[in-house]
């Protein structure tokens, strides 16, 4: 009883339109008020406690190294890298443009830089070259959800930082740990590999059917001078995911540093941002990073409230002794998170869905890494398609069309996508071969 | 007068924060590096800098507190608007109006919560001890944080403060819309400072630039 007042209180309050980090707060703040004995002071101290670890604030720092890699020049400079490796090919533009995505977003940590930083530059470039907009748009707003799935992701993070401290136990009873972000960035990788390729191909079919134009290949000369310029910005792939995994930095302080890198690239390498719209940079990100810390301020809450009431326990519970295998748990996940990607933000989702999913999942046996990866897979899904898929309004904002024509635009590339969900999410390997192999 | 002071002390205040806080970070890391080089690790040594990660956690929970009252004035918070576009606009006036006041409501009473417990935990002994010098009895001191070892009630007025100064926002982006029927709205696809044209005319002079050309013919 209990648990449908508090989903409805929260669902009418998010229908009102008010900001999904207020309805969250509202509806624990009710509930505490009304129905139970847990003493409301603790809600003012939770405001602040539920934000204070240092695993939280990469989120700011990735997001602050993102900006300046949007402005900073690194994309342009990849994307012409990419051209002159791949150029020659069917849809040569196209495929470079899923390739630059790939590499952007292993140096940001969000699907919305990756479009900008690369759609910006290249949705122009293809109109120019003579490709339909919306094979380009299509190309474009689909690769840049790579973003959250490879290292670095915030929506990765944010996952780690929902389920962590939580007590779940396997299907034996045996108590199971939360997953690391460390663990989840390299399960990231071989998806996110697996992902672009079946992208490319999906652009490289569409660009022969239709004939598109092929740029002519590049020499080893000028390959290299795009390589020697891009370089800058390609390191910093070492130095964030190298920094992690040699050890040498805890995520967030390679988050901090890809900041502090980013900063110095793209200010006194490239010389594409002027120190004067630093500060400009550093408010913008501050104002997204606050938005989304809020966010995690009042899930922290509602989590709070979640395991006060004993709710993911008794829908485990539930889950089992209905005989729902792995199957249609599984299913089910899926179905939830691409309905709810209809209608919120995917931090929000992961922030809102992953305390409540984890438990039951852990209890049906599912890996806590593997589940991670299927829900940013299911959040790339969500970027894409309307009414909320934010990745689809960047790709309008740049092209100016409508979110109509977007959604057929990105058709081929978003069924690709689910075919993709459905291997990640029936096949745990997929996503764990790489930290198993590691961790030996 | 006072608001645009107050516009600016907030902009100006979360720009530091997020930027301090980054230079903190990779100090530390600096300094961590620095440490295991022979010569210069005699003088590194003698710093001691393992305040840095609390301090870069309380720069930062400020900092959302802050960029949060900044992100409704500029309406960055994002929510579920399925409905109030689906409405007909006389009608979705209404809901727009409860959620900015659910807003008002939901700051104001966890920015009373905060003041409260601010003021039981060190502030009120502060105030009457430290400032006013007189008897305080049985009052708390109230704790100190782990490693900067300052009092918790400075750290945490954050809470009441940002929050009322959120609640504050949302009043006056209420009061606003009543009276022009104008919202903030931040757009997320919106690509700040990047002109589609311009980057063109860049891309021209790259390397791709002759293969373009060449494709065209």
């Amino acid at each position: 009883m209990n648990t449908l007042i508090i989903f409805v209180l929260l669902l009418v309050l998010m229908l009102t339109g008010m900001p999904i980090s207020i309805s969250l707060g509202l509806t624990v703040l009710t509930f505490l008020f009304t129905l139970t004995q847990v003493p409301i002071e603790s809600v003012a101290l939770k405001l602040f406690t539920g934000i204070d670890k240092f695993e939280i604030m990469a989120i700011p720092f990735f997001i602050l190294a993102g900006n300046f890699l949007t402005h900073g020049g690194v994309a342009k400079r990849m994307i012409n890298f990419c051209t002159s490796m791949i150029g020659h090919w069917y849809g040569g533009m196209g495929l470079a443009g899923v390739m630059a995505c790939a590499l952007f977003a292993a140096i940001s940590g969000s699907s919305v830089a990756t479009v900008v930083a690369v759609g910006s530059i290249m949705l122009p470039a293809m109109v120019k070259q003579g490709y339909p907009k919306r094979f380009g748009a299509g190309v474009i707003a689909t690769s840049g959800a790579l973003g959250i799935l490879f290292p670095p992701s915030i929506n990765l993070v944010m996952y780690s930082i929902a389920t962590a401290g939580m007590s779940v136990t396997g299907p034996s009873g045996q108590p199971v740990g939360s997953a690391s972000v460390g663990q989840l960035f390299l399960a990231g990788i071989v998806p996110g590999l697996v992902l672009s390729f079946l992208l490319g191909v999906t652009t490289w079919f569409r660009a022969k059917k239709f004939d598109y134009p092929r740029m002519p290949r590049a020499s080893w000369g000028e390959r290299w001078r795009a390589f020697r310029e891009s370089v800058w910005g390609l390191l910093l792939i070492v130095v964030v995911i190298g920094g992690i995994y040699s050890g040498v930095f805890t995520p967030t302080e390679a988050a901090a540093m890809a900041a502090v890198y980013a900063f110095f690239i793209s200010v006194f390498v490239y010389k594409d941002l002027k120190l004067k719209d630093v500060p400009r940079s550093l408010k913008s990100a501050a104002a997204m990073s606050s938005m989304l810390l809020y966010i995690v301020t009042n899930a922290v809450l509602f989590s709070f409230l979640m395991t006060s009431e004993q709710i993911p326990q008794a829908m485990a519970a539930w889950m089992t002794s209905q005989g729902f295998g792995l199957v249609v748990f599984l299913l089910l996940v899926n179905v939830i998170l691409l309905a709810a990607g209809n209608f919120m933000d995917p931090a929000a989702i992961v922030l809102i869905m992953a305390p409540i999913l984890f438990p039951v999942a852990v209890k049906l046996g599912v890996d806590p890494v593997h589940f991670g990866i299927l829900m940013a897979v299911n959040m790339e899904v969500g970027l894409c398609h309307p009414p909320v898929g934010l990745n689809l309004y960047v790709a309008s904002g740049i092209t100016k069309m409508g979110i109509t024509e977007l959604t057929v635009a990105v058709a081929p590339w978003l069924l690709t996508m689910i075919g993709f969900l459905i291997v990640v999410t029936y096949w745990p390997s997929l996503s764990l071969w790489l930290p198993h192999l590691l961790a030996r | 007068m006072f608001n645009r002071i107050l516009d600016h002390l907030e902009e100006w205040l979360i720009t530091f924060l997020i930027g301090a806080a980054t230079l903190v970070i990779f100090l530390a890391v600096l300094h961590r590096f620095a440490s295991t080089i022979p010569w210069i690790q005699d003088y590194t040594i003698k710093l001691d800098v393992s305040w840095a990660q609390e301090l870069c956690i309380y720069m930062f929970v400020w900092m959302a507190k802050f960029g949060a009252a900044y992100g409704v004035r500029h309406g960055t918070h994002v929510g579920v608007d399925v409905l109030v576009r689906a409405l007909p606009k006389d009608k979705a006036k209404y809901l727009v109006m409860f959620g900015l006041l659910a807003g008002a409501l939901f700051t104001g009473i966890v920015g009373t919560l905060g003041a409260r417990f601010v003021w039981d935990n060190g502030f009120h002994y502060a105030l009457m001890h430290t400032l006013l010098g007189q008897d305080v009895g049985d009052l708390p001191e109230g704790p100190t944080t782990p490693d900067l070892e300052i009092h918790t009630w400075i750290v945490y007025s954050c809470v009441p403060l940002g929050s009322y100064l959120m609640c504050f926002r949302f009043l006056q982006v209420f009061w606003r819309f009543v009276r022009d029927g104008e919202l903030p709205h931040h757009d997320h696809g919106h690509v700040e400072g990047v002109d589609p044209l311009d980057e063109t005319e860049i891309i021209a002079h790259g390397p791709t630039a002759a293969a373009g050309q060449g494709a065209q013919r």
